[in-house]
């Protein structure tokens, strides 16, 4: 029996008796210890596996050196609205969270030493490290990081973390004026004056309305960047930051140029300099600057550039399985849509393996509708959706619509397996008579309908936790919600399991989530997507992290 | 002579209004509000119409062009740059001085620090493109011109019109595929920086070479007809029943007067290489204009792409003032009153 420290959490022994009767997995142990404060090394100690990770090999990581990455460089306003994998990339090297989840689902401190949590998983304490200076000079303290966390909690802000934080240090309010539809107009605020709190300069502390399990998490979600409060949001070419890399230059459309900190509090950097380098839209060009070692590497390559790429012989290829995904989502509140049988119909019109096959030429699971995967830890299996065209039919008609109808689903034609899908979900459709037309909007402008098309095909990142996910992009009125989905049952049932610690139990809840989105939701999930990208043999210390992030503070490159 | 050049500058500028106009005209079909752009796509509705409110976003498409007209000349200041709509947008020029695009929505810049450097490596990847396309485009017109029919002008033709017929992105791709990944001698992205370990004139040669494969086949083709006209004057077929060299007929004779109608199609050539190079950039990651106007576009960025708009109409209209001035020096009998 492993002995456990008093200074823990009071479940870490449950969690240590259910990983040896062999209840609960090796990972799911570290996960849950990890979440609940024991240092990822503790917790790897106690599952009695090694630690991973690159601390072994730091003395072995060639030094020096320019390493450049092919990436979209984009505009980016301020980095609590980071709202694309590729703009947090950029802002990454120069800015830090306070947590860390790894590719293996598992979080971490970062800029935190550690963090601990009351038994009602209400009260989050977290200790900030007290080695973090920022580049230009201070040290990194409690002032910062509670400025930092009020500010995404400002819904005229408008970050995304609004969306995580609601229903736990967040509550909405009616600000008792009307929208021209006549529905009250909400806004949010913190829920207590003391929902976050500065306890000493080196500790913050979360006092939360509902038990939380996800909170370490959340902080690593991606706009959850600790900025310098005397920045206020602006971020270009100096920005201050904790982080190990100085941006000197940022150009979008063509570049974004690093130069290492020699004063970095954590491992590396080892590079001298690292650059990001805009190729344009056009997927030829990665292929032909990796092929004439212009770049060492790109932030991601589909399966048609990994295909022309897997014959260079400087080439690796990386891949991982994500809970990145796309979902048609339909508006409930539009006509067509207004009847839950529509919305299933639509999910068993569809043959996924084929759509799988065809838009990703087989890079990828099938999904199962409700946006839960089975790498989640609260995963709950439930019976399959089939394609069935008679029963599709039968809905559609029971709906009222015996002959189907037509419809405009918005997409994007890049990248370009979005598109596909849309056209081999269009396809598809037409076989219970739902006649799809393709709207393809360029990319800057389908971020400007998302929210509002009643049909459109998007894209969503990875997320270790489900619950994550559902609250982002399902929970009603959430920032995110680009289905205009509003349910009580389902806000009620999510707002339960994330308070509930043990994942047998919190999956027990989601059993029933799931249901709700498959019998009541708004989307057609095809598939979860299998992550892939190349990089050069040079580069050293790469791993492919499942949410495309990167941290070039890692790699090393070999002469 | 003076009065032309007044009119034609006072035509210039009319061509520039109508022009801008269009492009704002235009603009209002695209999706998203200029708030909309500036602020990003996850930006509530409540402060998009705050914004939009603030720069009076919703006045009639007439007031919002004379305002843009008015930033542009200096008149006022450009309201993007309105300390309370809190955007933190800064010229360092300061918000109101003559030549004002205003600032770009796509990328968070004023248009001026944007669209320069861009026309720069835009005009030296055409400048290059110009250099080859004139001489080869002359000798390759004048070769098959001499004879209509002949073997020489049989060949010529068919890689005139093979070349011609082949678009931007397949010769792109074919050259890459040849140069870059089977027989590795030349970058297959042009970033015009050195960091890639190839150095800068190397990046130019598999653009201009796209650029000047799809170009110079059809600049050759017009000189070649003109050529065969002037082949079948009588003046000619004296030189030639004189006995004169084909050296000295061509270059004597021949070949100023076969001149003149390709020559304003040359100086078409450099409009469609400034704002027509799009696909080249794309297919090379070329940091050029025509990809700016391309993402613009895309985005909807109104400023960028009325500057770029001036621009390419004022390279068209200066371009069309020299192609006049150059008949008038090629054919004696244009002379301006």
């Amino acid at each position: 029996m492993t002995t456990v420290d008093k200074t823990q959490h009071s479940y870490i022994p449950t969690l240590v008796e259910q990983m040896s009767s062999g209840s609960i997995g090796r990972r799911e142990f570290l996960r849950k210890a990890t979440l609940l404060g024991v240092s990822a090394a503790a917790a790897y100690s106690l599952a009695g596996v090694p630690v991973p990770g690159n601390i072994a090999q730091a003395e072995d990581m060639p030094k020096g050196g320019n390493l450049r990455i092919g990436m979209r460089c984009m505009e980016i306003k301020d980095p609590h609205l980071a709202d694309f994998a590729e703009k947090s990339n950029v802002i990454r090297q120069v800015c830090e969270y306070l947590t860390l989840t790894d590719r293996n689902n598992i979080t971490h401190p970062y800029l935190l030493e550690k963090w601990e949590v009351s038994d009602d998983l209400k009260t989050w304490t977290l200790h900030l490290r007290k080695d973090v200076k920022w580049r230009k000079g201070r040290s990194l303290t409690a002032d910062d990081v509670v400025w930092n966390l009020k500010r995404v909690c400002d819904p005229a802000i408008g970050s995304s973390m609004l969306g995580l934080f609601t229903g736990y240090l967040v509550q909405q309010f009616e600000t008792g004026e009307k929208d021209e539809k006549g529905n009250p107009k909400k806004s949010s605020k913190l829920w207590a004056d003391n929902a976050i709190e500065k306890v000493d300069d080196h500790t913050v502390r979360l006092n939360c309305s509902s038990p939380q399990i996800a909170v370490p998490e959340h902080l690593y979600h991606y706009p959850m960047f600790i900025t310098d409060p005397e920045e206020n949001g602006a971020f270009g070419a100096d920005a201050n930051g904790t982080g190990p890399f100085i941006l000197t230059e940022y150009v979008v459309g063509k570049s974004a140029k690093y130069k290492a900190r020699t004063d970095y509090w954590g491992t590396g950097p080892y590079l001298d300099t690292f650059e990001y380098v805009d190729l344009g839209d056009n997927p030829g060009a990665g292929i032909a600057a990796m092929a004439s070692k212009q770049i060492d590497g790109l932030s991601e390559a589909d399966a048609v550039q990994i295909n022309a790429m897997k014959s260079f012989p400087h080439v690796a290829v990386y891949q991982v399985e994500t809970t990145q995904t796309v979902v048609a989502r339909m508006h409930p509140d539009i006509e067509q849509f207004k009847d839950k049988r529509v919305r299933q119909a639509m999910r068993y019109a569809i043959d996924r393996d084929k759509v799988i096959q065809t838009a990703l030429l087989g890079a990828g699971v099938p999904a199962e509708d409700h946006h839960v995967a089975p790498s989640h830890p609260e995963y709950a299996a439930l019976p399959k959706y089939p394609r069935d065209i008679e029963k599709a039919k039968k809905l559609l008609s029971d709906a009222g619509y015996p002959d189907g109808f037509e419809f405009d689903m918005v997409t994007r034609p890049d990248p370009i397996w979005e598109l596909n899908t849309a056209q081999v979900l269009a396809e598809q459709f037409k076989d219970i008579g739902v006649k799809i037309n393709i709207k393809s909007l360029p990319s800057a402008q389908y971020w400007e309908v998302w929210t509002t098309a009643p049909f459109s095909l998007t894209a969503w990142g990875h997320r270790p936790l489900a619950i994550m996910t559902l609250s982002l992009a399902y929970r009603s009125n959430a920032a995110w919600n680009e289905s205009n989905y509003s349910n009580a049952d389902f806000d009620k049932l999510l707002t339960e399991a994330e308070g509930i610690l043990d994942p047998k139990e919190r999956s027990k809840v989601m059993a029933k989530i799931e249901a709700i989105m498959q019998d009541d939701g708004p989307i057609v999930q095809p598939f979860w997507r299998l992550f892939s990208t190349v990089m050069d043999k040079k580069v050293k210390g790469f791993e492919l992290h499942p949410s495309q992030y990167i941290f070039a503070h890692q790699y090393a490159i070999s002469a | 002579m003076a009065t032309f050049l007044l009119k034609r500058l006072a035509m210039m500028f009319v061509t520039m209004l109508c022009a801008s106009f269009l492009v704002f005209a235009v603009c209002e079909f695209t999706p998203g509000s200029v708030a909309r752009k500036s602020l990003g796509p996850f930006a509530t509705q409540q402060q998009v119409d705050l914004l939009s409110e603030k720069l009076k976003a919703n006045d009639p498409l007439l007031v919002r062009y004379g305002r843009w007209l008015g930033v542009l000349v200096g008149a006022i200041p450009d309201p993007l740059q309105d300390p309370t709509t809190g955007l933190n947008f800064k010229d360092p020029r300061g918000a109101q001085y003559f030549g004002n695009f205003g600032y770009s929505t796509l990328n968070k810049l004023p248009v001026n620090d944007v669209i320069w450097d861009r026309l720069g490596n835009t005009s030296i990847l055409a400048g290059l493109a110009f250099l080859l396309i004139v001489p080869l485009s002359i000798i390759f017109g004048i070769l098959s011109g001499l004879k209509e029919g002949g073997v020489l002008d049989r060949t010529l033709s068919v890689i005139c019109i093979t070349f011609t017929s082949i678009p931007e992105f397949a010769s792109g791709v074919f050259l890459v595929t040849l140069f870059v990944i089977l027989w590795p001698i030349l970058p297959g992205t042009s970033p015009l920086n050195s960091d890639g370990g190839w150095a800068v004139p190397y990046q130019f040669v598999l653009p201009v070479a796209v650029l000047v494969i799809y170009d110079f086949g059809y600049v050759a083709r017009m000189i070649r007809v003109s050529m065969i006209g002037v082949m079948e004057r009588p003046y000619i077929r004296t030189a030639i029943l004189k006995g004169m060299s084909t050296r000295r007929m061509v270059l004597g004779h021949a070949l100023r007067n076969a001149m003149i109608a390709p020559f304003t199609v040359l100086l078409l050539q450099i409009n469609f290489l400034i704002s027509g190079v799009v696909v080249t950039e794309l297919v090379f990651a070329y940091p050029g204009f025509g990809r700016l106007i391309l993402d613009a576009s895309l985005f909807g960025d109104i400023a960028t792409l009325e500057a770029a708009t001036l621009i390419t109409v004022a390279i068209a209209v200066i371009t069309q003032l020299l192609g006049d001035l150059g008949y008038m020096l090629l054919d004696p009998r244009i002379r301006v009153r």
